[in-house]
C-alpha cells in the first residue's frame, strides 16, 4: 500500500507524541509515589521531572531556581505554551491524527479524541495531588488503547510500521531519560549522605516508572541495586521496554519498509554502541554523560527516517 | 407550511405519525437528554467543521438536531427523477458549451452570458471528458414554499460540500432513535460512498484496471477539510495536497510517497478550478499541481469535477437550466425553479429594481449565502447599496420573490418550535446517476431567519425517507 512522506510524516511524529505523553504520565507518576516515601526532612526536588521533557537537560536541573510541586506539575500538564507538557503533546497528536484519518482504523481517532478532550479539560484540575493520579492513570491506559486498536484492526502495511517507528523511538528515548534523571537525583543523594534504604527506594522508582519492577524481579531474582536496574533498563531485550529492546524491535519493523539500509545502519550503529558502552552507575555524571550519548545515537535514527521517508515533500513541512 | 404537521400546526402529516407518538410518549427532558447524548457523540467522533474567526480556524462541533424530517418515499421519487434529469442536462450544456456550442448557435442561451460568466474557463474548449459528464458530483439546494412544491434553489456544481454530515447525522441519529429505526422503514443512505468510489474508478484512463483514486484538499485549514478526509477514508483513497502531487514529463501524475513517486490515474478535487494549476490558472497558487491540466487533456488522469463544470454554477446560467432540459432532452423540467427576474435584461432589471424590498437580490457568483440582501429585511440602505450595485453590473445579479421556505419541528431552549429548513441532496452522474436517499437539511436556528449556512448560525437534522406500510402511524 502506498503511503505519501506527508501522511508518513504525520503518523510517525503522532506516534511519537503519543508516546511521550504516555512515558511523561508514568514517570510522573511513579516520581509522585516515590516523593510519599522519603522522609520528611529531606527537601522533596520536582525539577527532574521537567528534565524529562525537552528544554531543560539533567545538567542545570541540580542548580538554582527550586520550584515547587505545583508549579512544576501545571508546567508537566497543563501548560499549553510548554511544549512537552502532556496537554500540548497530545494536542499536537491529535491534529496528527485528524489529519491521517483516511490511513488508520477509525476507532484509533475515537479513541486519541477522546482522549485529548478528556486532557483539555481535565489537567488544570490533574496538578492537584489527589486527583492527579486518576489522570495519569487514563493517560497512559488510553494510549495503551490506541495501540491496542492498531495492533488488532490495523493492516502490517507501511502506515503500521511507521507508526510502530515512532512509538519505538520515542520509548527509547524515554527510557535513557529515566536513567538519567536517576542519575541527577544520585548527585542529589550523595550530598546528603542518605542511608542505603533510599537508594533502593529510588531505584524501584526508577522500575517502576517503565512499569518494570515486577518482570525486573522475576528476571533477576536478586535485589534491587543500581547496576543492576541499569543493566536490565538498558539492554534486558525480552522486556519491551528496555532500551536494546525497543532497538532490536525497530531494526525488525525498519526491515519491512522499502528503501531500509540507512535507516537500518543508524540502528545498527545504535545497538553497538549501546552494547559497547558500560556506564558506571555509583557516578552520577557519568551515568548522565552515557545516557546522553544514548540520546544522540537515537536522534541519529530520528535523522536517518527523515531523510529516506520523511522529507520527500517538504513544502509546507510536516506534522512536527 | 411545516414539514411534519398539518396546517392546523398540531396533527402529524401521516408519515410523521410514529414519529410524534414517539416524542410525545418520551417527553421533552427525554428529549433534552438525547439531544446532548447526540452531541456528545459528534464531539467524541470528532465531527466538526472549520470556521474562520478572529485570525484563527477553528474547528467546532458539528452542530445537530435530532427531531429528523420525513420525506414519503412517493414523494421523493419525483424528486429523485427531477435532480437526475436536471443534471443530465446541465452536463449536456457544459460539454456543449466547451464543444459545439450549439445552444447558442440555436439561439436559446445568450452568448452575452458566457462572455461575461466568470466560471467559463477558455483553456476547456474541446475537452471531452468520459461519458460527456463535467458536473459528476453535486448538489442541489431544494426549498419547499408554501403550495408544498419542492424548488431547486440553485446548483452546486464545482465542489458542493455537506455530503459527510448527511451520513454522520444519520449515524448519530441511529443510536438517539434506535427504536424508531425499527418501526420505520427508512432509506439507508450509506451506498453513497461506494457508489461514489465507483463513479469515480469509471473516469481512469482506459487501460488502468485497478486505479489509484486521491481526494485532493487545499488542506487542514480549509472549512471542509473534515469532510476531504471523510471522503478519503470511506473510498480508500489517499488524501493529497497540491504539494504531494507531481506531473512528470510524460504528462502522468505522481504522487510523492515513500517508495518514491506512484501513478495517480483519478483525482477528486476539492480545490477550485483557479488553484488547480499554476501553468494554467492562478499561477501563484501554492494548493496547486503545476501541469495538472496537461495531463488533464491528455487523458492521462480524470478529474471530477472537470475543471470548467463551474460555467453552468452560477446564478444567472440558473434561470435558463429549465430551457436546457427542453433543449437537450426534448423533456419537460420535473422539477421547477424559482421564478428569477434577471438583471442583464433592462425591462426585468427595472421591475427588480422597483420591487426591491419584496424579493431576495443574489449575485451570480457568491457562495455560502454571502452577498445576499433579502428585500423585506434590508435596511433603507442596505437597499440602496444593492440597487446601485446592480446598475453598476447587471448582469452579475438575479432576483428572486421571497419564499416562505418551510418549517421543522426544532428542539430550541423554549422547547419544540418551528424553523426554517432547506435540503441539499447530493447527485452523481457517470455513465448512470445517483440521488442520495434524502440530503442534508440545513436549518435555520434563530427563529424566523431564513440563513441556514452552518457558517452562519445554522444547524442541521438527519432526514428521513420514509416507505410507509400500513402498521406505521395508522
Amino acid at each position: 500500500m502506498s503511503l505519501l512522506s506527508r501522511v508518513a510524516d504525520r503518523i510517525y511524529w503522532g506516534a511519537r507524541y503519543v508516546e511521550r505523553a504516555e512515558d511523561t504520565a508514568r514517570i510522573i507518576r511513579s516520581y509522585s509515589d516515590l516523593i510519599v516515601d522519603l522522609p520528611t526532612e529531606i527537601p522533596v526536588k520536582w525539577e527532574p521531572l521537567v528534565a524529562l521533557t525537552g528544554n531543560s537537560t539533567s545538567h542545570d536541573v541540580a542548580g538554582d531556581s527550586p520550584r515547587g510541586e505545583t508549579e512544576v506539575m501545571r508546567l508537566l500538564l497543563a501548560d499549553q505554551d510548554h511544549f512537552g507538557s502532556i496537554i500540548s503533546v497530545l494536542a499536537r497528536a491529535r491534529e496528527n491524527l485528524r489529519t491521517t484519518r483516511e490511513v488508520l482504523p477509525r476507532e484509533a481517532w475515537y479513541t486519541l479524541n477522546g482522549l485529548q478532550q478528556y486532557v483539555a479539560s481535565e489537567s488544570e484540575r490533574a496538578v492537584a495531588r489527589r486527583t492527579r493520579d486518576r489522570y495519569l492513570g487514563r493517560v497512559i491506559d488510553e494510549s495503551r488503547r490506541l495501540d491496542g486498536v492498531l495492533e488488532s484492526t490495523m493492516t502490517r502495511e507501511n502506515p503500521y510500521h511507521m507508526w510502530r517507528l515512532g512509538r519505538l523511538l520515542e520509548r527509547a528515548d524515554m527510557t535513557t531519560r529515566v536513567v538519567g534523571v536517576r542519575a541527577a537525583s544520585i548527585l542529589q543523594l550523595q550530598s546528603l549522605n542518605l542511608p542505603d534504604d533510599y537508594n533502593e527506594v529510588q531505584w524501584m522508582a526508577a522500575l517502576r516508572s517503565v512499569s518494570a519492577l515486577q518482570m525486573y524481579q522475576r528476571a533477576t531474582r536478586g535485589p534491587i541495586e543500581g547496576p543492576s536496574v541499569v543493566r536490565f533498563l538498558l539492554y534486558y531485550a525480552p522486556f519491551p521496554r528496555s532500551v536494546l529492546g525497543c532497538l532490536q524491535e525497530m531494526r525488525t519493523v525498519a526491515c519491512q519498509l522499502p528503501e531500509r539500509s540507512e535507516v537500518i545502519s543508524a540502528i545498527d550503529w545504535a545497538i553497538s554502541a549501546l552494547l559497547a558502552s558500560e556506564p558506571d552507575t555509583n557516578e552520577g555524571v557519568l551515568l548522565d554523560a552515557a545516557m546522553e550519548a544514548f540520546q544522540q545515537a537515537l536522534a541519529e535514527i530520528g535523522d536517518a527516517i527523515h531523510e529516506h521517508y520523511l522529507s520527500v515533500s517538504t513544502i509546507d513541512g510536516s506534522g512536527r | 407550511m411545516d414539514e411534519l404537521l398539518e396546517p392546523d400546526g398540531v396533527t402529524p402529516r401521516p408519515p410523521a405519525r410514529g414519529l410524534m407518538a414517539y416524542l410525545d410518549q418520551i417527553g421533552i427532558e427525554e428529549l433534552r437528554e438525547r439531544q446532548q447524548v447526540a452531541e456528545l457523540d459528534i464531539l467524541t467522533m470528532g465531527i466538526t467543521f472549520t470556521v474562520y474567526s478572529d485570525g484563527a480556524n477553528i474547528d467546532r462541533a458539528w452542530p445537530f438536531d435530532v427531531i429528523p424530517r420525513i420525506i414519503s418515499g412517493t414523494e421523493w421519487a419525483r424528486v429523485e427523477k427531477g435532480l437526475s434529469q436536471r443534471l443530465r442536462a446541465l452536463n449536456a450544456f457544459i460539454d456543449d458549451i466547451y464543444n459545439d456550442q450549439r445552444i447558442i448557435a440555436d439561439g436559446v442561451f445568450p452568448i452575452e452570458l458566457l462572455n461575461g460568466s466568470s466560471n467559463f474557463r477558455e483553456q476547456c474548449r474541446g475537452v471531452r471528458p468520459p461519458f460527456g459528464v463535467w458536473a459528476h458530483i453535486s448538489g442541489s439546494d431544494l426549498v419547499r414554499d408554501d403550495d408544498g412544491q419542492f424548488y431547486v434553489l440553485e446548483d452546486n456544481l464545482r465542489v458542493p460540500s455537506g455530503v459527510s454530515y448527511l451520513l454522520e447525522n444519520r449515524a448519530v441519529s441511529k443510536r438517539t432513535f434506535a427504536e424508531l429505526f425499527q418501526s420505520y422503514s427508512i432509506r439507508p443512505v450509506d451506498a453513497y460512498t461506494d457508489e461514489l468510489n465507483k463513479l469515480l474508478s469509471s473516469l481512469a484512463p482506459q487501460e488502468v484496471q485497478n486505479p489509484q483514486i486521491v481526494v485532493l484538499t487545499p488542506g487542514v485549514f480549509n472549512s471542509a477539510y473534515f469532510e476531504h478526509s471523510f471522503l478519503a477514508q470511506r473510498i480508500g483513497a489517499e488524501l493529497v495536497e497540491g504539494a504531494d502531487l507531481t506531473v512528470g514529463t510524460d504528462d502522468c501524475v505522481y504522487m510523492r510517497t515513500i517508495e518514491g513517486l506512484e501513478r495517480v490515474h483519478v483525482i477528486y478535487r476539492r480545490i477550485d478550478d483557479l488553484f488547480l494549476d499554476p501553468e494554467v490558472f492562478v499561477a501563484d497558487s501554492m494548493i496547486g499541481v503545476p501541469g495538472l491540466m496537461r495531463a488533464w487533456k491528455a487523458g492521462n488522469v480524470g478529474i471530477a469535477n472537470a475543471p470548467g463544470a463551474g460555467v453552468a454554477d452560477d446564478k444567472v446560467v440558473y434561470a435558463w437550466v429549465p430551457d436546457m432540459i427542453r433543449y437537450y432532452l426534448g423533456e419537460e423540467p420535473i422539477l421547477p425553479n424559482v421564478p428569477t427576474y434577471r438583471c442583464m435584461y433592462p425591462e426585468e432589471c427595472e421591475y427588480v429594481i422597483n420591487h426591491i424590498s419584496e424579493l431576495v437580490v443574489k449575485p451570480a457568483n457568491e457562495s455560502g449565502g454571502y452577498g445576499i440582501v433579502i428585500g423585506n429585511r434590508a435596511t433603507e440602505a442596505q437597499l440602496a447599496a444593492a440597487v446601485e450595485a446592480i446598475r453598476a453590473d447587471p448582469r452579475n445579479f438575479v432576483a428572486q420573490p421571497i419564499l416562505a421556505l418551510s418549517t421543522m419541528p426544532t428542539l430550541v431552549d423554549a422547547g419544540i418550535a418551528a424553523r426554517h429548513i432547506d435540503l441539499r441532496p447530493f447527485i452523481l452522474t457517470g455513465r448512470n446517476s445517483y440521488v442520495t436517499a434524502g440530503g442534508l437539511t440545513r436549518v435555520a436556528l434563530v427563529e424566523g431567519s431564513l440563513i441556514v449556512n452552518s457558517s452562519q448560525g445554522g444547524g442541521s437534522k438527519d432526514t428521513w425517507i420514509v416507505d410507509l406500510h400500513p402498521s406505521v402511524g395508522a
